[in-house]
């Protein structure tokens, strides 16, 4: 009997133990949780500011009531945007991997940090912010001129001046960031002619004009100001080096923007917002954006960020989320998309396959056209995007992006005959047989030059859309007598072999699948240079495009000269021939087209999220309320139950 | 003591040669991989590039920084160098962390979600298999087959069987995550009540797994050891049964104590499934992001610990068993 009590006793302890261990857990050796920024400089900044400041209550009235919750009415979370853990605020490097307050690009993210203007995606136009009213060039398009709003401020209550924006591209070039080497070949230099005026002088060609005034007016909404005073003190503690001054995390980073940092560690990262934000000025919002905080989770995959969405904790979704209309027609969850039906969302990116054109075969247009039009792309759509793409019935094939400043940039009718919608299996059988590629052996696959046509299509492991995708490409050739099997290598790999452009592409990549240029103030002109332009040959490391290594100087003249054009019915006629000369030549061919940012709001807590229609004007798009214009998006939002 | 001191000798010296030779594998393995990590952060810094030879000058400065343009032979001298500074780098997949600040990040998570979790699951199955070989009858029956059920599983599927059960289903527990979505981390109840649930079921994956491996292996053991003749003497000469018991416990426990000794130099990497299926944040999932991201420094630094670790208790387990069982040292020193 007593051995069996001690037993219990011994069970007794062990479940104590279990419990002990369980509360250890609780009290994992956390960071410590960081002092919000923002409101110690709210504290430190009200002289400043308390003038211009609306009788909004201040930071500490909507606090929560503790410190270290994130209230549901007062916090927008998000996902999609941020895939691992934050390691640095620092604007000047692209490599402090944040994403939800750095992402300097077409639509710059702009919750933290702030450009001169911003981009709107809906109708190609760029919208002042720290900017006062529009900018102009000079005559001789080689000088950019525009004001700096006087209301607007650092978050340490400092105003914005022509002297930041001067220093911040002095900075970028002298460092050698990629902002700077990406444009110092365009841009000569940025000057503040007096506290409020900026001058961007343009790098001039053996003609005397810019050398792309595109690029230049781009880097307008493209590229964040960042203050001088903070930008000398990140100097002197690096030491002038660039790789320290790059990999600074920037703690301690001002920032002009309606957010700064609360919180960041290995699950998620949160951000405040700045109750002084100079954006309330009657200049520009008038207001503070609605959400006090913007917080993201890092979720391990899409289908971990749906299941959240769908529970609610998470209110706006930058990601892929597998048919997304089961959410609202299953479900029955307050979710939408920014359109009511398929494909739920604007395109603004065109996935590509691309040809290596020096494959054996790959070298004749009738092959890789008849490869292209027998491909089914309403298979495509329906199962890799679960129709969230637009079909090529519903937006023709061009170079161009589904918006409808985009589409109107060329003539449709002009190359009508070319656009092909897919499927089309007898189409590329002729066409096959018409350019003498038949099966002259009877095994039922083609040859040419005496060889049986055989590929293999290739794209990331794990990218389960564009497997599918492939999987269909590899399908129509068989349809057709070409044998194309597929292959799916790791990312790691995948990416050194294609961005290689110094080397023919080795065997397993004659068709394989990479991305496009979204929307963006460069664009179409962008994506159609890299999709087409032969300046990526030859490359070591091309990130830039066309990875089959096509070459036309029709294209290379046309992609030069489109920078320079003003006139609108020239242009057009300019990008219409590109288009022809691509669905003619077919150096490579879209399969679906795909949004700049997936937008899929849960409406449980949140409301008034942009749509189509919606009725603001100007049109706010579907970028996740932080992308360039579509930060207008912030301030409409409303509570479900206020 | 002499005997002792060259047993000691060897097998430091058997420690020292394990670990040079794994340091080597740690360094080479992951760089054997095909695959250009430098080209994966150039893509992050080029999207959006439009110029060339921006690009390039990117990419240069980053072969330069991680020193990847350099023959390997060199890198290793450089690794070498630098690790006995106590400096493993930068990462290459969260860059511009230094290798030393993501392992710290994520350890702690992994330790406290699997120390108590190998201890417990550890006493618990020890306990139970000494209980039903003692005990007998419908315990044993009981026990016995559970034991084998829940040790037959892998570790991903009882991962995914609780998760199943417990957070889809019924929806008692939260399916992922170290703690509450809407919190930040703190010492308030609130806080370490989200952090105390979220435990909750990564910490039983693995502990019902454990149990069942030990209570097995207990139960053999005490079977074995409750029929041996100084048992059995031990009855005839009428001591007390739990002094008997005392004594069955204490010898059976030996093979155990290389269990627990194992499951703890491994706990780092044993964290890995319970971590990825529950989004744990954890140095499992650390890693499993570094080997995606061809992150050679953290996997180095990764695995140089798990080395260390397993390294360590083996070392430790000898000079141990060296002590309280002079057979073995005995054994070995011939």
């Amino acid at each position: 009997m007593r051995s069996r009590f001690n037993l219990w006793i011994v069970l007794l302890l062990i479940t104590g133990m279990v419990l002990a261990a369980c509360g250890g857990g609780a009290t994992s050796p956390e960071p410590a949780v960081e002092q919000p920024a923002a409101q110690e400089q709210a504290a430190q900044e009200q002289p400043a500011q308390a003038a211009e400041a609306p009788a909004t209550a201040p930071a500490e009235a909507s606090a929560p009531v503790d410190a270290n919750a994130l209230p549901r009415d007062e916090t927008l979370y998000y996902n999609g945007f941020q895939w691992g853990p934050v390691v640095g605020w620092n604007p000047y490097s692209n490599s402090n991997n944040n994403g939800m307050a750095i992402a300097q690009q077409d639509n710059a993210r702009v919750t933290m940090f702030e450009t001169p203007y911003l981009y709107n995606m809906l109708d190609g136009k760029q919208y002042p912010l720290l900017a006062d009213g529009d900018w102009s060039w000079n005559e001789d398009r080689t000088e950019i001129t525009f004001k700096i709003k006087p209301a607007a401020r650092w978050s340490d209550g400092t105003p914005v001046t022509a002297e930041d924006v001067a220093y911040t591209w002095a900075t970028h070039v002298k460092y050698e960031t990629a902002i700077g080497a990406a444009n110092k070949a365009y841009i000569d230099t940025i000057e503040a002619v007096d506290p409020q005026t900026v001058v961007i002088k343009a790098k001039l060609d053996e003609n005397g004009r810019a050398v792309n005034p595109l690029i230049v007016q781009a880097y307008l909404s493209s590229y964040y100001v960042i203050q001088k005073a903070w930008t000398q003190k990140l100097e002197e503690r690096s030491g002038g080096d660039p790789t320290k001054l790059m990999a600074d995390p920037a703690e301690d980073v001002v920032y002009s923007g309606p957010y700064g940092k609360f919180f960041a560690d290995d699950t998620k990262v949160v951000l405040v917002r700045n109750d002084n934000y100079w954006g309330q000025d009657p200049s520009m919002w008038g207001k503070l954006p609605a959400p006090k905080y913007l917080a993201h989770t890092i979720f391990k995959d899409n289908a971990a960020g749906t299941t959240a969405l769908a529970a609610g904790e998470v209110d706006v979704s930058q990601q892929f989320n597998s048919n997304v209309q089961d959410l609202w027609e299953k479900q029955n969850l307050p979710i939408s998309t920014y359109l009511p039906d398929p494909p739920y969302h604007i395109g603004a990116s065109l996935p590509t396959a691309f040809y290596n054109l020096k494959a054996p075969g790959l070298d004749q247009v009738c092959i890789r056209k008849a490869i292209a039009i027998a491909v089914d792309y309403r298979a495509i759509v329906a199962n890799a995007m679960t129709n969230q793409s637009a079909t090529f019935e519903q937006v023709p094939r061009s170079l161009m992006n589904p918006t409808p400043f985009e589409q109107a940039l060329y003539n449709r009718e002009a190359v009508r005959e070319l656009q092909w919608v897919g499927n089309d299996i007898e189409g590329a059988k002729k066409l096959l047989d018409d350019c003498g590629v038949v099966d002259t052996d009877g095994d039922g696959w083609r040859e040419y030059n005496g060889e049986k046509l055989s590929y293999v299509a290739t794209c990331p492991n794990g990218w389960s859309d564009w497997q599918a995708a492939i999987e269909i490409v590899a399908a129509a050739g068989k349809e057709i007598g070409i044998d194309i099997t597929t292959n799916f290598p790791e990312w790691s790999v995948y990416q050194t072999v294609v961005t290689k452009s110094d080397t023919p592409l080795p065997p397993g990549y004659e068709i394989f699948m990479m991305w496009s240029a979204g929307a963006g103030p460069t664009q179409p002109w962008g994506r159609i240079r890299n999709l087409l332009s032969s300046e990526w040959i030859g490359l070591p490391s091309n990130w830039s495009g066309n990875w089959g290594q096509y070459s036309n100087p029709e294209v290379d003249d046309l992609l030069a000269k489109i920078p320079h054009e003003t006139d609108e019915a020239k242009l057009k006629e300019m990008y219409t021939r590109l288009v022809e000369i691509y669905l003619t030549d077919v150096p490579s061919f879209t399969l679906m087209y795909r949004p700049q940012n997936f937008h899929t709001v849960n409406e449980s807590v949140w409301t008034n999220f942009p749509h189509e229609g919606d009725g603001t004007n100007p049109p706010v798009p579907p970028l996740n309320l932080t992308d360039g214009w579509s930060i207008a998006g912030l301030y409409n939002l409303t509570l479900v139950e206020p | 003591m002499k005997g002792y001191t060259r047993y000691f000798l060897v097998k430091f010296g058997w420690f020292l040669v394990t670990f040079v030779f794994a340091f080597v594998l740690n360094f080479t393995l992951p760089r054997l991989m095909p695959g250009d990590p430098v080209a994966a952060i150039v893509a992050r810094q080029a999207q959006g590039m439009s110029n060339p030879t921006g690009v390039q000058a990117i990419y240069q400065q980053y072969t330069e920084l991680f020193g990847t343009n350099r023959p390997i032979i060199e890198q290793f001298f450089i690794y070498v160098r630098n690790v006995f500074r106590g400096d493993f780098g930068f990462s290459f997949s969260q860059y511009p962390r230094t290798v030393a600040e993501v392992i710290g990040a994520s350890i702690g998570w992994t330790l406290i979600l699997q120390f108590p979790a190998i201890l417990v699951g550890w006493i618990l199955g020890n306990v139970l298999g000494a209980m039903a070989a003692y005990l007998k009858g419908g315990f044993d029956k009981m026990v016995m087959p559970t034991a084998l059920f829940l040790s037959s599983f892998p570790a991903f599927g009882m991962a995914i069987i609780l998760l199943v059960i417990f957070a889809v289903q019924l929806k008692w527990l939260p399916t992922s995550g170290g703690y509450g979505y809407n919190l930040i981390p703190s010492l308030t109840p609130t806080f370490l009540w989200s952090a105390f649930v979220h435990y909750q079921l990564p910490f039983w994956s693995i502990v019902l797994i454990a149990i069942g491996g030990q209570a097995i292996g207990m139960r053999s053991m005490s079977i074995y050891e409750l029929n041996a003749d100084y048992v059995k003497f031990a009855r005839f000469m009428g001591i007390k049964d739990d002094k008997i018991v005392a004594y069955v416990f204490r010898n059976a426990m030996l093979p155990q104590v290389t269990g627990l000794a194992l499951s703890i130099g491994t706990m780092v990497g044993g964290a890995l499934i319970a971590e990825i299926v529950f989004s744990y944040p954890g140095l499992g999932t650390t890693l499993l992001n570094g080997i995606m991201g061809q992150d050679y420094p953290l996997i180095s630094a990764a695995t140089l610990i798990i080395t260390f670790m397993v390294l360590t208790a083996f070392f430790i387990l000898e000079i141990v068993y060296g002590l309280i069982d002079p057979r073995i040292k005995a054994a070995q020193s011939d």
